[in-house]
């Protein structure tokens, strides 16, 4: 396997930059890690998950449907000239992507988004390069390639034929016979929160938490909408026209739920009129809602609302507060 | 895809964050930064969505003369030329004093620093305020007079150091929500909250003790609660004694506000009034904030001052943790006030009428004879205007149709002038009176510094181009002082333009455009090597020694009576800013609040047969608006809120032209109203 230092990877990508819309883990100007072209900051590959909802490569904030000029021509976007290479999302991210995409593509394909996720490239980084030297969760698929870090170099592990095609281009000055004791350490990487939101989850489900309880959380959300607009597996979004000079366009951004707005109804009726309800409507949507629809919970624990929420009501402090009032061990 | 680091339009808690935009120069999203100290990964929902007017399509795009009644397009040239042929005429006409300029805390220190520099030293007239007048002019005036300082003592990240938090007048999470979110932190950790404010805010709901005594009350409160602290010797004698002087005086003007007395006037119970006042000079340490509530009076200087006072006893100042923090309402009212777009001072607070210091302006700014007697404000400008006494005010970015008091009043004043210049990004109210429309670049097409509520000094920076033949406030005004002859306002970029702001301005004497490239600089930071002040009045007050300013209450100016039975107080909502403007233009936030409202307690509206989200109408003596109402618990009775952002429910119809008289501050909270149903 080929075991790469970061100028080996920065080479690698400045090498397949003709053929790729690069978005990878950079630096901005204030030193935030983001997704971007390597011409945007230097390149950042320790450090685990980036701030930004990582499916916005996909699905951006804003993005136009289509234009319809004033002659009545209606004209779609296109897709962009090169396909999108990912490099930087985590394991978690991988699974997020895993569900956006069959939730984009569930009853009818969302063109917008797939324009964008066809011919794609999704590279997860991962091993020992997360904050604070920690380690990050192996994806071991779910991706086309992934860069497992062993505190020195990355290691690349190819899962698809795109990914085996672009590892072909990474010249390595060193090759590693295995990765077995690096698995290991992500097998044994706690797994307490996955537990938790499990465990939260089946108490929302046996209808164990109080609705005084989302009131009490409910009280301390402020409707900044970051839980959403962070989390990589929330895909609502709203549809507006703008008139330019005669020119329609049409146009969608990210929605969020925490919002009244979200659910009014035109008589102004809200099924959704308080922040409890909104705010167990989220966490429910995750843990319970799509549980019963899908088959499995939709949160990831990627760890994003978590660090977006300026009050401290993201999945796992909800769920750490669901399980230790509401849990029968604890309610002796 | 480019990613260009800014600073927030909207309030100012001054969040910083990246405008994501496009290859076709638009803006396409926003992305927070993960290591800015007051918005480490966060904004609120006018962040996420600050940056959706900047592309619409109402944007004003074409310079634009009223020609025989009508607005026709106009060439730059065509535009500059007749303001200043027209401006010309007047002050030559009528004297320097009969023009006046509107500077803007919505635009960038470099353009307030520049308006004041045209009004100054070109114009020759210190006719030039801005909108600070209606929000923050009791704070300017209030805490100089008190600690010689007029701005917030500590720093946002010291309310995550206070035992204890008295906010009062400010509905912190949805005006300056990433401030509000650290209050609720706070009180998560254990620090205790007071909320004295009528409305069920959301932070009352977290609040230890509620207080909600009535509007324009708060002299009253404060002065009980300084009774009881002194009555039961809580006062921090040593501060008293080596920091401020005047105590004797405060003392014995507060002598005769028992709880009891006090309990009258607010309608409080005592008990409530000794509990705040023992709570608040136990603590360890505890700091006031406030806003609008405080400010917004006929006696809002008496507020602030009452608020210094009561800090000044308690020892609360000089360390974090504490102080006297007024919010200041926009991204840069801070800075605009700190640039002198005020009529009495230059930029650094410099008086206009020391003979020194207008030496040196004059001197810096290579002109004669700087006018020496203070110019009108913001409000009395309008005043002056509808008797005939001012004659044209060129106006930078402001809307006084919408936000200045008695909407009638103003539309008299506009029309009465002989000529108007507005500046602005999008048609207003205002613009309708314009003689010209200039049209203005965005925050996010153009470079500067905004100064947020912490004296933080932050970058804004050009992400996309203007659109159409949109210019820079800066280099517009730029361009009208060379016209007029003068040859010292020229500047390359913005950063040239700071650096002379630092070389007249002490305070911001270190700033520059290099030293504040990631992260501001708070003032006051007099050189190259001063590190910032997090926390003012350490040691020492910036006037020496705090001086204490005992104030009697006074009523407000109209109170409710039998034929105007409510009492209508008016302010802003989370999802919109001020005039709307820019807000109603944004999809998600104008969504959330569509129509003007009017809160009402459920058992007024019950009385009176009002149901929820039913048109009704309020009145006042100027006059009537129709507006939704929202039956609520949240207000209590015989109080009513409505908020100015709707030009077709406009609450500043509504209010009254009444003035602080040191602040010259709009009395916009408390005016007598009543209510009826539309039949
Ligand atoms: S941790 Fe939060 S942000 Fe991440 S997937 Fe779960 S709900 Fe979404
Ligand atoms: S991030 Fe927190 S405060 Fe903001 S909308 Fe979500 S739950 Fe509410
Ligand atoms: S808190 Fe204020 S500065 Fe921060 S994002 Fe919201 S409106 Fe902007």
């Amino acid at each position: 396997m080929k075991s790469l230092t970061i100028t080996e990877i920065e080479q690698f990508l400045k090498s397949v930059e003709p053929e790729f819309d690069l978005r990878v883990p950079i630096r901005l100007h204030d030193g935030t890690r983001s997704l971007g072209g390597l011409n945007e900051g230097p390149l950042s590959l320790m450090g685990g998950k980036i701030p930004l909802k990582p499916t916005s490569v996909f699905f951006p904030q804003t993005e136009r449907v289509f234009t319809r000029e004033s002659d009545g021509e209606i004209k779609m976007e296109k897709p962009g000239e090169k396909p999108i290479l990912v490099v930087g999302y985590t394991a978690e991210d991988a699974d997020c992507l895993e569900f956006i995409d069959k939730f984009f593509s569930e009853n009818f394909r969302d063109d917008l988004y797939f324009q964008k996720r066809d011919g794609s490239v999704i590279m997860v980084v991962s091993g020992k390069c997360g904050p604070d030297g920690g380690f990050l969760k192996i994806a071991g698929g779910k991706c086309d390639l992934e860069l497992i870090c062993d505190g020195e170099r990355f290691i690349a592990q190819a899962y698809t034929e795109k990914g085996r095609q672009l590892e072909k281009k990474m010249k390595a000055s060193k090759e590693v016979g295995d990765i077995d004791s690096l698995k290991k350490m992500s097998d044994e990487l706690p797994d307490d929160d996955l537990k938790t939101i499990q465990k939260a989850s089946e108490l929302i489900l046996a209808e164990k938490v109080p609705d005084a309880f989302w009131v009490e959380i409910g009280d301390r959300c402020i409707a900044c909408t970051s839980c959403n607009y962070a989390c990589p597996t929330c895909t609502c979004f709203e549809v507006y026209d703008r008139v330019h000079d005669g020119t329609t366009v049409r146009e969608r951004m990210w929605d969020s739920c925490q919002l009244d707005g979200f659910m009014r109804e035109a008589s102004g009726h809200n099924p959704m009129g308080t922040e409890d309800i909104r705010t167990r409507r989220r966490i429910h949507h995750k843990l319970a809602a799509d549980v019963t629809r899908w088959g499995h919970l939709t949160c990831y624990l990627c760890g994003r609302c978590d660090d977006a929420c300026p009050t401290n009501i993201g999945i796992k402090s909800v769920s750490r507060m669901i399980v230790e009032r509401y849990s029968q061990a604890n309610e002796k | 895809m480019k990613k260009t680091l800014t600073t927030c339009p909207y309030c100012g808690t001054g969040c910083m964050y990246y405008l994501v935009s496009d290859e076709n120069n638009k803006i396409t999203g926003i992305e927070p930064t993960a290591n800015h100290p007051v918005s480490k990964n966060w904004v609120c929902v006018k962040g996420w969505n600050s940056f959706h007017f900047v592309n619409h399509p109402d944007r004003l795009k074409v310079p634009q003369i009223r020609k025989n009644g009508k607005m026709e397009q106009a060439t730059w040239n065509e535009a500059l030329d007749h303001v200043i042929a027209r401006l010309r005429e007047i002050r030559d006409k009528y004297g320097n004093d009969s023009i006046m300029f509107f500077s803007s805390a919505k635009t960038t220190n470099e353009e307030n620093y520049l308006m004041m520099k045209l009004a100054r030293a070109v114009f020759k007239t210190n006719n030039v305020d801005h909108c600070a007048r209606l929000c923050h002019a009791s704070t300017v005036v209030g805490l100089a007079t008190t600690f010689g300082s007029g701005a917030m003592t500590n720093s946002i990240s010291c309310v995550d150091e206070a035992d204890l938090i008295f906010v009062t007048g400010s509905n912190t999470t949805e005006q300056h929500p990433l401030i509000g979110t650290r209050i609720l932190n706070a009180v998560q950790k254990g620090a205790k909250l007071i909320v004295a404010d009528n409305r069920k805010i959301r932070l009352a709901r977290h609040a230890v003790l509620h207080l909600k005594h009535k509007n324009g009350t708060d002299v009253a409160l404060a002065n009980a609660m300084m009774n009881v602290i002194i009555g039961e010797g809580l006062e921090d004698k040593e501060f008293v004694a080596n920091r401020t002087e005047n105590y004797e005086n405060l003392k014995k003007t507060v002598e005769k506000y028992t709880p009891e007395y006090a309990a009258e006037i607010t309608g409080l119970k005592p008990e409530e009034i000794i509990e705040a006042a023992r709570m608040f000079a136990k603590a360890k340490k505890a700091m006031i904030i406030y806003s609008m509530g405080i400010t917004q009076h006929s006696h809002g200087v008496d507020n602030v001052k009452s608020m210094a006072n009561l800090v000044m006893l308690t020892g609360n100042l000089g360390k974090p943790g504490t102080g006297v923090n007024p919010l200041r309402g926009q991204n840069n009212v801070q800075g605009a006030c700190d640039m002198g777009a005020l009529p009495n001072v230059y930029s650094g607070y410099q008086k206009v009428t020391e003979e020194n210091i207008r030496a040196r302006f004059e001197k810096a700014w290579g002109v004669e004879n700087l006018p020496s007697n203070v110019g009108y404000t913001v409000t009395t400008a309008i005043n002056a205007a509808a008797e005939g006494k001012l004659k044209a005010i060129y106006i930078m970015g402001e809307n006084p149709m919408m936000s200045d008091p008695d909407q009638n009043h103003v539309r008299e004043a506009l029309e009465k002038l002989e000529f108007l210049v507005v500046q602005d990004i999008f048609p207003t109210p205002t613009a309708k009176f314009a003689h010209v429309v200039l049209p203005a670049s965005s925050y996010a097409e153009k470079d500067g510094t905004f100064t947020s509520t912490e004296r933080r000094v932050q970058r804004v920076r050009k992400a996309i181009d203007p659109p159409g033949q949109s210019r820079s406030d800066w280099e517009i005004l730029c361009d009208v002082a060379e016209r007029m002859g003068y040859k010292q306002m020229k500047y390359k970029n913005p950063g040239e333009i700071m650096d002379e702001i630092a070389s007249v301005t002490p305070i911001y004497g270190g700033i520059s455009f290099d030293r504040i490239d990631q992260l501001g600089l708070q003032w006051p930071c007099p050189d190259k090597n001063h590190p910032g002040t997090p926390v003012l009045h350490v040691g020492k007050f910036t006037r020496g020694l705090g001086l204490f300013c005992a104030v009697e209450y006074k009523p407000s100016m109209e109170l409710p009576d039998k034929e105007y039975p409510f009492c209508l107080s008016t302010g802003r909502c989370y999802f919109h800013f001020h005039t709307g403007t820019m807000t109603r233009r944004s999809r998600i936030l104008d969504r959330e609040e569509r129509f003007p409202f009017v809160e009402i307690n459920t058992s007024d509206a019950k009385n009176l047969g009002i149901r929820n989200r039913e048109y009704i109408m309020v009145a006042t003596r100027r006059g009537e608006v129709k507006a939704m109402a929202r039956v609520t618990d949240g207000i209590v009775p015989g109080v009513i809120f409505m908020t100015f952002h709707f030009e077709e429910g406009p609450a500043n119809l509504l209010t009254i032209n009444a003035l602080d008289p040191e602040a010259k501050i709009p009395e916009y909270k408390v005016c007598a109203a009543k209510v009826r149903k539309i039949s």
